[in-house]
């Protein structure tokens, strides 16, 4: 019993990982950038779906709502931090990157208070028995569909639209591709969008979790989605998936087991070192 | 007086730290995101060791020890991955420490370790051992960079693989990077833990790691005299900020981010921009 | 039996499913100017890389004066005498012409970061590197940046850089590409008069009139296949070698 409900609480973290890590592969793939200011987005969309459900009472407004603003918000982040720093080393963005994120947690709690904001009346709390003995909240069943559908609607664009097709192409050799005619600033603002739209429904996904959403909710998410990406092989979307739902359920089952000695969240990177002792180019080769 | 001596001890351990990663990043080229690991496992050991009795000063010694020590395994792991690779890997390196510090019972846990003794020369006493690490790790540094290991590390830091086959054996040159600057920050963190006397997991993160990573490139990448103005200033810039102590880490990150922005190659750039205007007029 | 410069013995390297190469072997003496010719793809870049270490071949061995060098890492190879000039120019960009040379004729001290800390002075490897720059024609460029100067000039100064590791055995992969047709002709003056007692020189062409002009041998491969070995113009001459690299039917 305890192994399927420690695979289970794996595969629901598993799937936030994959929600967050979705964006931070695509600007890899696209810009070869350490994209850490993500952070700042996935919070973002907490705040979003907190206030936007408390004003209006509807959660599925706030969950659209949150994935628009902060799709924006992202697209935005390109213009203001990267573009500028394109032919710049990437530490240079990076540490542009992290500056921002430091801030903006900073904003977070002179806007909405150092202690949080909650749910008045969370929604979706009814439990729902899914096996035998072992019943989830509706809240957590949706992270599980909403991350799969959300995953497999891109996957379906990237392998079916002509920009899906322009935009794996332009990650696989952005000059080749802008030769062919792949307008590459489209690409990046879109992947951009998606990538922080995602982001934003992760955000909310967690803060109804928690029945919280705090300044500094995406600091170790996003330490760990980089980890991720890297596992994953920095820049596959397919790596950064498996490594996405790899890394959760080995949480879920490390926190048992190794606890004593590791907290959770440096299992993940004692995890992901091990992983690059003998993989040095991380699970996946990109592509 | 013991304000002034406080900032200015702070500044010199500051200035020592940097100038440490400086080796590692700045000089041999390998990024690292876990810097201040090896601060807390300076700082841990000195504390540990001078709680049992051991005099100050003679725990610099074990505290750069370990610190070189386990920069050396870090080191030898890192030789297998690059650029991205091993940004986040140094990173894991910080979780890890702090995580296994957490978790120990022997190193104060959560808690940490308090009442780490004052050091008998007092004070003023701890500021002149600050500055006289400093000016010798200066002086270490500056050999190396104008020796052939300079030279060397300059071909590594810009293309390894060209370095290679240029003849230079790059894995000891970066293992050697990864000794003298993790023994350097060792140093800095046995300083640390007496000059704050309580040390504790949360001092040693990620954002420390990130800070100290800010003082070496807004300094400009390699440049020694840059790095030690901009640890200097950074490390100080808290202090000024105590009027508007909320705002303090949003102006940090945003000055982070303007540095960046504007001044990419930090204040080295500057001041070589500075004196070429200078000289075209 | 003398001991040969060079021997290849049955190398085979693999990408994934394609064979870059098919069980090459050749061998080359000491004071030798042999000539590498092939389709783009042949593998030619790839055998350079064997030898010099920096691809760890399925099977087959390399040896260097009679000693074996397989197992050995490409940094040992160099301080054993293999030195390569590469196809694609890689200059270090952040130093001068001058000091690209002068670091590659460190010898031992770039073996141990150790003994490098010990010295200071460059003024004899800058000697040395001064010579070498005036020896490929580029004396007067010597405290430039990689960056303000052409592609010819670059494709000397990746010559004298390999040169300056005093090599036994100089490779060089495409010394003429991207040059004009006087910069090229000079270039390959330069490389026939490299070749004395203690150095032979290996370059991969696609500039068949230089080729035929400067190399008294020749080695043809093609599809990871050796194809061809022996005096220029026989080797010009077979019909098998017209076929695959000059798409001639005979
Ligand atoms: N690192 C590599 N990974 C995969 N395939 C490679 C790699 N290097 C070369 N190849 C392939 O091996 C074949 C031989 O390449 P190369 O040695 O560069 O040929 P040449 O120098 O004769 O033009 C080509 O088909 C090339 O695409
Ligand atoms: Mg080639």
């Amino acid at each position: 019993m305890l192994f399927v409900d420690l695979c289970i609480q794996g595969v629901i973290q598993g799937a936030i990982y994959a929600l967050i890590a979705l964006g931070l592969t695509l600007v890899y793939g696209l810009l070869r950038i350490l994209h850490v200011a993500h952070a700042a987005l996935f919070t973002l969309g907490g705040y979003v779906g907190v206030l936007v459900t408390n004003g209006s009472g509807s959660f599925l407004l706030a969950l659209m709502t949150a994935m628009l603003v902060v799709g924006v918000v992202g697209m935005s982040s390109y213009t203001i931090i990267y573009k500028p720093l394109l032919n710049r080393t990437p530490l240079i963005a990076l540490i542009a990157s992290i500056g921002i994120f430091i801030a903006s947690e900073e904003l977070f709690r002179i806007f909405f208070g150092a202690y949080g904001l909650s749910y008045v009346s969370p929604p979706l709390q009814v439990q729902i028995e899914i096996l035998p003995g072992i019943s989830l909240s509706q809240a957590r069943i949706l992270v599980v569909i909403l991350a799969v559908g959300l995953l497999s609607g891109v996957g379906w664009l990237a392998i079916n639209t002509r920009m899906g097709i322009a935009a794996r192409a332009t990650v696989v050799d952005p000059q080749i591709a802008a030769s062919s005619g792949v307008n590459v600033e489209i690409i990046r603002y879109g992947s951009f969008f998606i990538g922080s739209a995602f982001a934003g429904a992760a955000g909310v996904m967690v803060s109804l979790l928690n029945n919280l959403v705090e300044p500094t909710m995406g600091a170790v998410p996003s330490y760990k989605a980089l980890a991720i990406i890297v596992l994953g092989g920095l820049g596959s979307v397919r790596g950064a998936l498996i490594a996405s739902l790899a890394l959760g359920i080995i949480e879920s089952f490390g926190t048992i087991y190794v606890g004593h000695l590791l907290d959770r969240d440096s299992i993940a990177f004692a995890f992901l070192i091990m992983v690059l002792m003998v993989r040095p180019q991380g699970l996946l080769v990109r592509g | 007086m013991t304000y002034e001596i406080v900032v200015l001890t702070n500044m010199a351990i500051a200035v020592l730290f940097a100038l440490s990663l400086n080796v590692i990043t700045g000089f041999c080229g390998q990024v690292s995101l876990g810097h201040a690991a090896f601060l807390g496992i300076g700082a841990y050991t000195s504390a540990m060791l001078s709680k049992a009795g051991v005099p100050i000063v003679i725990t610099f010694i074990p505290a750069m020890g370990m610190a070189a020590l386990i920069g050396l395994i870090v080191g030898v792991a890192s030789l297998r991955v690059r650029h991205d690779f091993l940004a986040i890997t140094t990173m894991g390196v910080v979780f890890l420490f702090t995580g296994i510090v957490r978790k120990q019972e022997l190193l104060g846990g959560e808690i940490g370790i308090a009442g780490i003794p004052a050091p008998d020369f007092g004070r003023i006493g701890l500021l002149m051992t600050s500055l006289l690490c400093v000016l010798a790790y200066l002086l270490f540094t500056i050999w190396i960079r104008r020796s052939w290991t300079g030279f060397a590390f300059d071909s590594i830091s810009e293309d390894e693989d060209t370095a290679t086959l240029l003849g230079i054996n790059v894995p000891k040159f970066k293992l050697f990077a990864f000794i003298v600057g993790t023994a350097g920050a060792g140093l800095a963190g046995a300083l640390y833990a007496h000059q704050v006397r309580f040390i504790g997991p949360d001092s040693f993160g990620f954002v420390e790691s990130i800070s100290v990573l800010a003082m070496v490139i807004v300094g400009g990448i390699g440049s020694i005299w840059g790095v030690i103005l901009s640890a200097a200033f950074l490390s100080a810039l808290p202090q000024f900020f105590q009027v508007i102590d909320d705002y303090k880490l949003l102006v940090y990150g945003l000055l982070l981010f303007g540095a960046m922005r504007f001044a990419p190659d930090g204040i080295d750039g500057l001041l070589r921009k500075v004196s070429r205007w200078r000289a075209v007029k | 039996m003398t001991t040969k410069r060079l021997q290849i013995k049955n190398v085979s390297v693999k990408f994934g499913g394609l064979s870059a190469l098919q069980d090459v072997s050749f061998e080359i003496d000491d004071n030798q100017l042999l000539g590498f010719i092939g389709p783009n793809g042949a593998g030619k870049t790839t055998l350079m890389r064997v030898i010099m270490g920096m691809i760890t071949p399925l099977s087959g061995s390399v040896f260097l004066d009679g000693k074996n060098i397989t197992g050995l890492k490409s940094v040992q190879r160099i301080h054993a005498g293999v030195a390569l000039g590469q196809q694609i120019v890689k200059p270090l960009r952040q130093m001068s012409l001058l000091d690209n040379v002068a670091l590659a004729s460190g010898g031992a001290k770039l073996l141990s970061p150790l003994r490098a800390l010990m010295v200071r002075e460059r003024s004899e490897e800058r000697e040395v590197a001064q010579e070498l720059l005036i020896q490929v024609g580029l004396g007067d460029h010597a405290q430039k940046l990689p960056n303000e100067l052409p592609l010819g000039f670059l494709k000397r100064l990746e010559v004298a850089r390999a040169l300056a590791l005093n090599p036994l055995l100089l490779l060089l992969d495409e010394p003429l590409a991207g040059l004009s047709k006087p910069e090229a002709e000079q270039m390959a003056d330069l490389i026939a008069s490299l070749p004395r007692k203690g150095l032979s020189v290996i370059m991969i062409e696609h500039n068949l009139p230089q080729v035929q002009r400067v190399c008294p041998t020749l080695y043809v491969q093609s599809n990871g296949r050796a194809l061809a070995f022996g005096a220029t113009n026989k080797v010009i001459a077979e019909p098998e070698v017209r076929r695959a690299y000059l798409g001639v039917d005979a």
